[in-house]
């Protein structure tokens, strides 16, 4: 952000120039300026406009569907979230999620950031070949392990089980958050370390007192994305999750809406209640999201 | 605590010896669950891809190279990987070009870039089955957008079940796939924009270079390696899609939207051909592989 002011400069020469302002520059900055915020409207309207058929649906009646498919609707009907909630059974597989998504996460980010920080900052022999192994996983598709994958989580009996998406779900995040907290602990300073040592701490209480709460912004950015990834999540519990009980919302949705093709108003509010949690993270938690994203990138 | 005597015959001091030491434990319990539930499948998948195993059989009869033959007969197979390359191009094509179009109008002095931003986004952070839920809703044959817009505007011939039909099927797909991908494509060239110089951009203007020029001889080579990196993401992306073609057409209708993850996904798991399917995947992991491997090159070569 640091060339807004740069780049606001440079516009303004582009358009208004040295030159003396003629009419006929003017109407062209203007036709300009125009068919510039066109497109971007025009973009910003292909994406909402789809979210805003799926709340506009979700609140209305079968009939009104039918007479009114793509308007708001005419009268607003709730009882379509409760129906969804209970009688789609969307209650338990929101439940379901949350059980999932917040073990996944607070393990992903302890074990990433531990191995992180020690291929950071404790030279140890083989590291950079550990490191190697880590990075190899960032190349290779969840589909190239899925199938032993299966038969592994049978073997010790975790199908059907909460921890068939836990467990798995952890070792797929470790490459990408590894990458990521190590290639921020080594941007931290050295000498903050060295103090703590001075001062007593052992290893862990260096990374654990000192580096970790330094690393506060890389690890928020990676409780988003990681949160992002669990919840929506969908081919892993495809296979490993079918049992109805324990399946999360995304795969609770899919079959819902094969189950009930007609019924569209208590689909789209099966889709709402998938679509909201993630959206209300990622407005808070903008900022985070796109940092995670964007690291690594644009290095 | 010995802080002193440095014993240096070769050997690591006490400080360094007790950091390897911190530095193989903390290691520890990220290498276990990785090596446990990642890298011995993966040399399972190997080993399934060399048996003709259905699942449930005790034994795994060993038959070489005997799947990958097939493979190479099986019209299927490049059928569902025929898609892949519609899909690898134009899925990669044009969620790029929106993007750079979006992020170039944005730099070059918008109002509201932050709200653009937010909006652009939203659709990325959406679960495949919503986005397949949304745009079955817009592909629907009598309520959905695209025919309702149709008729509006007096092209009722046009009209028609877009997914049902397999010669519109694929491409209403990747209108899908494209609508959900492009914020990613933006954000990540905002970002690289930030990191342009403006002078040689106002330099280009003085000597009378206009947008377009400007444009491609020098704002898109200093995003090189921006748009280098989303170009392989959106690759590998492309060859191992599942999720949307499965939700919304299931590989169908018959096999016109088939693709090699789908293709993989119906063998294993639904017809019970453990080893054929795992002999696929090992098509989807070559495919991802050879692409990195070529990226990474790139990408020192960019570097030089």
């Amino acid at each position: 952000m640091q060339n807004t002011g740069a780049v606001q400069e440079w516009s303004r020469m582009d358009t208004r120039g040295p030159r003396q302002s003629t009419a006929r520059d003017k109407l062209l900055r203007y036709i300009g300026s125009s068919l510039r915020y066109a497109v971007l409207i025009f973009f910003t309207l292909v994406c909402i406009t789809p979210l805003f058929w799926v709340i506009a649906s979700s609140l209305k009646t079968t009939g009104q569907i039918a007479a009114n498919p793509l308007g708001f609707p005419t009268e607003i009907r709730w009882d379509n979230y409760i129906e969804a909630w209970t009688v789609g059974r969307f209650g338990k597989y929101f439940k379901n999620s949350v059980i999932i998504s917040v073990p996944i996460v607070t393990f992903v980010i302890l074990l990433a950031s531990l191995a992180g920080y020690g291929l950071a900052r404790l030279r140890f022999h083989g590291s950079n070949f550990v490191f190697v192994l880590f990075l190899l996983g960032l190349m290779v598709p969840f589909q190239s392990i899925m199938i032993p994958l299966f038969y592994i989580l049978k073997d010790i009996r975790f199908l059907g089980t909460y921890w068939a998406m836990i467990v798995p779900s952890i070792a797929l995040g470790m490459p990408f958050s590894i990458f990521f907290m190590r290639a921020y602990f080594s941007g931290l300073p050295q000498e903050l370390g060295d103090a703590a040592e001075i001062d007593g701490c052992n290893e862990f209480g260096v990374y654990w007192r000192v580096m970790l709460p330094l690393a506060g912004p890389a690890v928020s950015a990676l409780v988003v994305l990681q949160f992002m990834g669990a919840w929506n999540a969908f081919l892993l519990p495809l296979i490993y999750m079918q049992k109805e009980e324990i399946r999360p919302l995304v795969l609770g949705l899919m079959f819902f809406r094969s189950r009930y093709t007609q019924n569209y108003p208590l689909t789209m509010a099966g889709a709402a209640i998938v679509m909201v949690p993630i959206v209300i993270v990622y407005l808070v938690f903008q900022r985070r999201f796109v940092q995670g994203l964007t690291a690594g990138a644009v290095k | 605590m010995t802080t002193a005597a440095p014993v240096r015959r070769g050997q690591l001091s006490p400080r360094a010896k007790r950091k390897a030491i911190a530095g193989w434990i903390f290691i520890t319990p990220a290498i276990l669950i990785y090596a446990f539930f990642f890298i011995q499948p993966f040399f399972y998948s190997i080993y399934y891809s060399l048996t003709d195993w259905n699942g449930a059989d005790p034994v795994k009869q060993f038959v070489g190279l005997g799947n990958y033959i097939k493979l190479a007969g099986d019209s299927l197979l490049w059928q569902a990987l025929g898609h892949n390359l519609i899909w690898v191009i134009i899925g990669t094509v044009s969620p790029i070009a929106i993007g750079l179009l979006l992020g170039v109008l944005i730099w070059t002095g918008a109002l509201g870039r932050v709200l653009f931003r937010t909006i652009y986004f939203l659709p990325v952070i959406l679960s495949e089955v919503v986005i397949a839920i949304i745009w079955n809703w817009i592909y629907h044959p009598l309520f959905g957008a695209v025919n309702q817009i149709l008729r509006g505007i007096g092209l009722d011939h046009l009209a028609r079940g877009w997914l049902g039909d397999p010669q519109t099927a694929l491409l209403a797909l990747l209108m899908t796939a494209i609508w959900a991908y492009y914020g990613f494509c933006f954000v990540i060239i905002m970002a690289g924009l930030q990191n342009v110089d403006i002078s040689l951009v106002e330099a280009a203007t003085i000597d009378g270079a206009n947008g377009w020029q400007r444009f491609i001889h020098v704002i898109v080579p200093q995003l090189s390696h921006v748009l280098t990196m989303i170009t392989a993401f959106t690759l590998i992306g492309g060859f191992n899609v599942f999720g949307i073609v499965f939700v919304m057409t299931q590989g169908g209708p018959g096999t016109a939207t088939q693709v090699i993850a789908t293709y993989t996904y119906r063998k294993a798991f639904q017809e019970s051909q453990v080893g054929y399917g795992a002999a696929l995947s090992m098509v989807m992991t070559v495919l991802s592989l050879v692409t990195s491997y070529i990226f990474i090159r790139l990408r020192e070569r960019q570097e030089q």
